[in-house]
C-alpha cells in the first residue's frame, strides 16, 4: 500500500523542481528520499514489531502527508528559513525532521502501549494536565498573530493546544465509557419538559467554560470550534442522542455572539467571513486572496509552482500552515484539492472502523474522538478556506507546516493502531475460545 | 449501540466532507470567471504588468490604443484624448476603467470571445492571447464633435438610430491617459495632476453627467402625450395664452413662461408649442399624462435605472437618469402635481444624462423604437503590429440588437414632423435654427431637433442641451442622432444647437461619397 508512495513523492519534488528551474532534471531529491525511507522504515518496523493494527492507517497518512511534503518543498523558497531545533532551516527540511519525530512517536505508542490502563484510569489526571498546561499558555505562553498558543522550551516552539486535544479526548472517552448509560437514558423531569440528568451534565459545562476560555485569553477560535466539535461527536455517539448536539451547538452559537460583541477580533473575522469584498486589502485580504486562488486554479490547476498566492503582497501570511489547503487547490485545481479531501475522508473512515472493531466502551470511545479529532480539524480548516465557516486558524493534519500539529496528529494515529491491534488480538482470542471450545 | 452511532457519525462526516467539496467547487469552477475578472486579483496586476494587450481601432481601423513591453512591464499608450472617456485606462497603478475595464478580459486574453475556445484552452494550458477591437466611433467625427465643444465643459454623443451604433461620444475637458497608463513608478504623479486640473476631467459627462435637461425633456413629454392619447396634435389649452403672461398656478407653485420675445403669445397646439418651446402648454400636456402614466413612459424610454453601452458582462454602464427624486437608484412617486408640472418642461427634480438624451432623440428617429447602443463593433485577431492597422481575422461581431418600441410608430411620426418644424419652420427657426445642417453646407436634408436651456438659478448660466437627428424629412431613414451639452452654455439655440447641427452635418458629408 506504500508503493504509490514511492512514486508520488519524487514526481511531485521532480515536477516542482522543472516548473520552477526551468531545467529539464529532477532537481534536488534528498527530502523526498528521506520521506519515503522514512515511510517505508515505520512499515516494516511495525511488521517486524508483529503489529496487527489496521493496515490502511499508515498508508493513507503517508499518502496525505507526501502531498504536505511536496507543497512545502514547492513553498519554501517563497516562505524562507526558520529557526527550528536551533538550526536555520527552511522549512521542507524542518518539516521532513518534524516527521521522523512523529513517525517515532507514532511508532513508540503504536508499539509500545500494549495496555490502555494508563489513560484510562488516569483519566482525571489526564484532564488536570491538561487543564494546567492551557492555564500555563494563557499565563506564560507567547503572543504570535494576536492569539497566544505558543509556549517556547528553548528553541525549539510547541503549540500545547494540540496536545491538549489529545488529553481531552482521553479524558471524555474515560468519562462517557463510565457513565455512557446514565446520560442515556437517566431523565429528570421539570414538570412537561424532559431534561437530561444535571449532575452528570457538570462535565459538559465544565468543557464549554474551559472552551470559551480558550476564545478569551487564547483567541484560538480554530481550537476552540475544534475543541468543542469533538466533545459533542464524542457526546453523540456515547448516547446517540442528538438533542445534546443540538443544545451543544446552540449554547456554542450563543457564546459566539456574546464573544462577536465583546471581543474586537472576534468580531473582525466573522465581518471578514461575511462580506470579505467589502474590504479586500484589510480585514478581508487573506479569505479574497485565498478564493483568488482558488479561482486561478479552476478544475485541473496552474500545475505545481505557479501557484502566485504565497507571493500575494509580497509574502503571504499563512501559506504554509491555515492556506496551504489554497496552494493545493490553485496548482492541484479541484481535481487535486478532491483527491486530498478523499484521503482525509478515508483516514477518517479507517478510524471510525477501529472505534466500532473496538472490545470495550473506553476503546471505542477513544478511536472516536482521536478520529474525530483528525477529521474535524480537516473539515474546520478546509471549510474556513473556502469560506462555508468564518475562517480560524488552523492545520490541515498532515498537510500544513507545524511540528506540533504533526506530532499530536501522528499520537492519534499511534493510538488508533494500538488500539486497533488489541481489537486484532481479542479477535483472534476469540475465534481461538470458539475453535477450541468444548 | 456504539457501533450504530458510529456508522451514524460517519455518515454525517461524509456528508460534511460533501458539503466542504461543493463549496470548493463553487470557487473552483462555478464563480471561478467572476473572480478572475476582479481588479485586485494578483493574476489580473500581473497580466497587466507584463502581459501583451490587444490594441484598439476605431471604425476606419486608426489605431486608439496599444501595448509594448518594455524594461519588462508593459506600457499602453493612447493616440486620441477625445477618446479618453469611452476608452478609458489600463493603469499598472490605479486598474482599468471605461472600455478597457470592460474589455479586459478580452483586452487581457484571460478570456476568449468564444467560450469553446476557453474549455479548449484551459485544458491545454495555453498562455492568454489577447485580442484586439475595432469600435462603432469613427475617429473623424469623434475629433469633430471634441474641436466644436472647445475649451467649454460638455459631451457630445452620437448614435446610428437605426442599428445603436455609438458614432461618436465625447468629454470635454479630456485628459491623456498614456503617462498612467505606463510606468507604474510614474503614474500617480500623472494621475495627481489630472486630478488637479479644472473641470474635472476624470469625469466622463457622456455617460456619468447628471444634467437638468431644461426643453429637451418636451420631448419625452410629448412622447407620452400622444402615445397615451393624453393630447392630440391639435389639442389646445384655452387658458394658455393668458398664463403665459400670467403665469400657471399649479398647487400654489406657479409655472412662469420663459422669455418668449420676439413671439406674441398665441392659442398655440402641439406643433406650435414646440417651436416656440412653451412651457405654459407643455405642464398642461404633462398634467394631461398624469403622474403614473408619465412615470410610466420616462421608464420606456430607459429613464430611472442605469442603461449600458452593449451587452452583460461586457457592457459600459451609464448612470441612472432619473425624472423625480432618486429612491434607491430608482425614481420615486411625484410629490404632487407641481412637480409634475415642472418635469413636462425638463426642470424639477429632472436629472439626465447626455446618453440618455441621445437615445430619446434616436428612438424618434428609429419610429419609436429605441435601439440598443453598443459601441464595440467586433473582437480581432492580435494585430502583428498596431502601427499597420488591424487584422483581417475576425472572431466575433456584435451588432445593436432588436431594440425596445416605445411609443408607436404613429406617435413617432407626429414627433418627429414636430421636431423638424421646430428647427425649420417659422417659429422654430428663431429658437433652434441654428441647428439646421443646412448651415453647414448640407442641402436637401431636413434636420429634426430641439433646444433646451436648463435654468439652474439666478447667478448660474443655464447649461445649453440640443437633440435632433438628420435625414428627418419624409420618411428617410434618419442616419445620425445626437445629444450636445455645454455646460454654463448659456441659451441652447446659442450654443448647443450649432454643435448639434454641426456634427450631423459632418457625418453626412463624410457618408455622402
Amino acid at each position: 500500500m506504500l508503493l504509490p508512495l514511492l512514486v508520488l513523492v519524487p514526481l511531485g519534488f521532480a515536477a516542482t523542481h522543472i516548473a520552477t528551474s526551468g531545467k529539464a532534471d529532477v532537481g534536488p531529491m534528498q527530502l523526498a528520499a528521506a520521506y519515503v525511507v522514512m515511510m517505508l522504515a515505520a512499515h516494516f518496523a511495525l511488521v517486524a514489531a508483529g503489529h496487527r493494527g489496521d493496515p490502511l492507517l499508515l498508508p493513507l497518512v503517508a499518502t496525505i502527508g507526501g502531498v504536505g511534503m511536496v507543497m512545502l518543498n514547492r513553498l519554501s523558497p517563497d516562505v524562507g528559513k526558520t529557526a527550528a531545533f536551533g538550526l536555520d532551516l527552511d522549512i521542507a527540511t524542518t518539516q521532513v525532521l518534524w516527521f521522523g519525530v512523529g513517525v517515532a512517536a507514532m511508532l513508540a505508542v503504536a508499539i509500545g502501549l500494549r495496555d490502555d490502563r494508563v489513560l484510562r484510569h488516569y483519566k482525571y489526571t489526564w484532564a488536570l494536565a491538561g487543564i494546567a498546561l492551557l492555564v500555563f499558555t494563557f499565563l506564560f505562553g507567547t503572543e504570535v498573530n494576536g492569539a497566544r498558543l505558543w509556549i517556547y522550551l528553548g528553541p525549539i516552539g510547541f503549540q500545547p493546544g494540540e496536545f491538549i486535544k489529545l488529553v481531552l479526548v482521553v479524558f471524555i472517552a474515560g468519562y462517557l465509557a463510565e457513565h455512557r448509560t446514565l446520560l442515556r437514558d437517566a431523565v429528570w423531569r421539570l414538570g412537561p419538559i424532559r431534561i437530561p440528568p444535571l449532575p452528570y451534565l457538570l462535565p459538559m459545562l465544565a468543557i464549554f467554560v474551559i472552551v470559551m476560555l480558550v476564545v478569551v485569553f487564547g483567541k484560538d477560535l480554530g481550537t476552540a470550534l475544534l475543541f468543542f466539535g469533538i466533545f459533542l461527536t464524542m457526546l453523540f455517539v456515547a448516547t446517540g442522542r442528538r438533542s445534546y448536539v443540538l443544545v451543544g451547538v446552540l449554547l456554542f452559537l450563543a457564546g459566539s455572539f456574546v464573544a462577536s460583541r465583546l471581543f474586537e477580533h472576534v468580531a473582525r473575522r466573522i465581518d471578514a467571513w461575511v462580506n470579505p469584498f467589502a474590504d479586500p486589502s484589510g480585514a478581508g485580504y487573506q479569505t479574497v486572496q485565498s478564493l483568488y486562488a482558488f479561482g486561478r486554479g479552476g478544475l485541473f490547476g496552474e500545475g505545481l509552482g505557479q501557484s502566485l498566492l504565497p507571493t500575494a503582497g509580497g509574502r503571504f501570511f499563512g501559506v504554509e500552515t491555515d492556506f496551504i489547503f489554497a496552494v493545493v487547490g490553485e496548482e492541484l485545481g479541484a481535481v487535486g484539492a478532491f483527491a486530498l479531501l478523499a484521503l482525509a475522508m478515508a483516514l477518517v473512515f479507517r478510524g471510525l472502523r477501529v472505534a466500532m472493531l473496538a472490545r470495550d466502551d473506553f476503546s471505542a470511545m477513544l478511536a472516536v474522538g482521536l478520529t474525530a479529532g483528525l477529521g474535524l480539524q480537516t473539515l474546520i480548516i478546509a471549510a474556513g478556506v473556502v469560506k462555508l465557516i468564518p475562517l480560524t486558524g488552523i492545520t490541515f493534519p498532515f498537510v500544513s507546516y507545524g511540528g506540533s500539529s504533526l506530532l499530536a496528529s501522528f499520537l492519534i494515529v499511534g493510538l488508533l493502531l494500538a488500539i486497533s491491534h488489541r481489537n486484532a488480538l481479542a479477535a483472534d482470542a476469540e475465534a481461538g475460545r470458539v475453535e477450541r471450545g468444548p | 449501540m456504539i457501533a450504530t452511532n458510529v456508522r451514524r457519525l460517519a455518515l454525517y462526516l461524509l456528508l460534511s466532507f460533501a458539503v466542504v467539496s461543493a463549496g470548493l467547487s463553487w470557487w473552483q469552477v462555478i464563480d471561478a470567471p467572476t473572480l478572475e475578472a476582479r481588479q485586485d486579483n494578483p493574476e489580473v496586476i500581473v497580466a497587466r504588468r507584463t502581459m501583451p494587450r490587444g490594441a484598439i481601432f476605431d471604425a476606419q481601423g486608426t489605431l486608439l490604443a496599444s501595448s509594448r513591453l518594455s524594461g519588462g512591464i508593459s506600457r499602453r499608450s493612447y493616440t486620441d484624448p477625445a477618446f479618453a472617456h469611452v476608452l478609458g485606462f489600463s493603469s499598472i497603478r490605479f486598474g482599468t476603467s471605461g472600455i478597457e475595464r470592460a474589455w479586459d478580459d478580452v483586452l487581457s486574453g484571460r478570456t476568449d470571445p468564444n467560450p469553446l475556445n476557453d474549455i479548449v484552452n484551459d485544458i491545454l494550458d495555453r498562455p492568454p492571447t489577447p485580442s484586439d477591437l475595432t469600435l462603432t466611433i469613427d475617429q473623424r467625427l469623434q475629433d469633430f464633435a471634441a474641436s466644436q465643444l472647445g475649451g467649454d465643459a460638455g459631451a457630445v454623443v452620437a448614435i446610428d438610430p437605426a442599428t445603436g451604433a455609438i458614432l461618436a461620444m465625447t468629454s470635454t475637458p479630456a485628459y491623456d491617459a498614456t503617462p498612467i497608463s505606463g510606468d507604474p513608478d510614474d503614474a500617480p504623479a500623472a494621475y495627481a495632476r489630472i486630478q488637479e486640473q479644472a473641470g474635472n476631467p476624470l469625469v466622463d459627462r457622456a455617460r456619468q453627467g447628471h444634467y437638468t435637461p431644461g426643453s429637451i425633456m418636451k420631448i419625452v413629454t410629448a412622447s407620452a402625450a400622444l402615445d397615451s392619447g393624453a393630447i392630440t396634435p391639435r389639442t389646445t389649452f384655452a387658458d394658455q395664452p393668458q398664463e403665459e403672461t400670467e403665469g400657471f398656478v399649479v398647487q400654489g407653485f406657479r409655472v412662469r413662461e420663459h422669455d418668449l420675445s420676439p413671439v406674441q403669445p398665441a392659442l398655440w397646439a402641439f406643433s406650435e408649442a414646440l417651436q416656440v418651446s412653451s412651457n405654459i402648454f407643455f405642464a398642461h400636456v404633462g398634467l394631461e399624462v398624469g403622474t403614473d402614466a408619465y412615470l410610466d413612459y420616462a421608464r420606456r424610454f430607459g429613464f430611472c435605472s442605469p442603461l449600458a453601452i452593449g451587452s452583460s458582462p461586457r457592457a459600459l454602464s451609464v448612470t441612472a437618469s432619473f425624472v423625480t427624486a432618486e429612491q434607491d437608484g430608482d425614481c420615486s412617486e411625484f410629490s404632487d402635481r407641481a412637480e409634475l408640472a415642472q418635469a413636462a418642461f425638463g426642470q424639477g427634480r429632472v436629472a439626465v444624462t447626455p446618453v440618455q438624451m441621445a437615445l430619446v432623440a434616436a428612438t424618434i428617429a428609429n419610429d419609436g423604437v429605441m435601439p440598443q447602443p453598443y459601441v464595440v463593433r467586433d473582437v480581432r485577431a492580435h494585430a502583428a503590429s498596431a502601427s499597420t492597422g488591424p487584422s483581417d481575422r475576425i472572431l466575433e461581431t456584435y451588432g445593436g440588437g432588436g431594440g425596445t418600441r416605445v411609443v408607436s410608430s404613429q406617435t413617432a411620426s407626429q414627433v418627429r414632423r414636430a421636431m423638424v418644424d421646430a428647427v425649420q419652420a417659422p417659429l422654430g427657426r428663431l429658437y433652434a435654427g441654428a441647428g439646421a445642417v443646412s448651415n453647414f453646407g448640407i442641402t436637401g436634408v431636413s434636420t429634426a431637433g430641439k433646444t433646451g436651456t436648463a435654468e439652474l438659478g439666478p447667478n448660474t448660466p443655464p447649461h445649453s442641451w440640443f437633440i435632433g437627428f438628420v435625414p428627418a424629412q419624409g420618411t428617410a431613414q434618419p442616419a445620425i442622432a445626437v445629444a450636445v451639452i455645454v455646460e454654463s452654455g448659456g441659451s441652447g439655440s446659442g450654443r448647443a444647437a450649432p454643435i448639434g447641427g454641426a456634427v450631423m452635418a459632418e457625418w453626412l458629408k463624410l457618408h455622402r461619397n
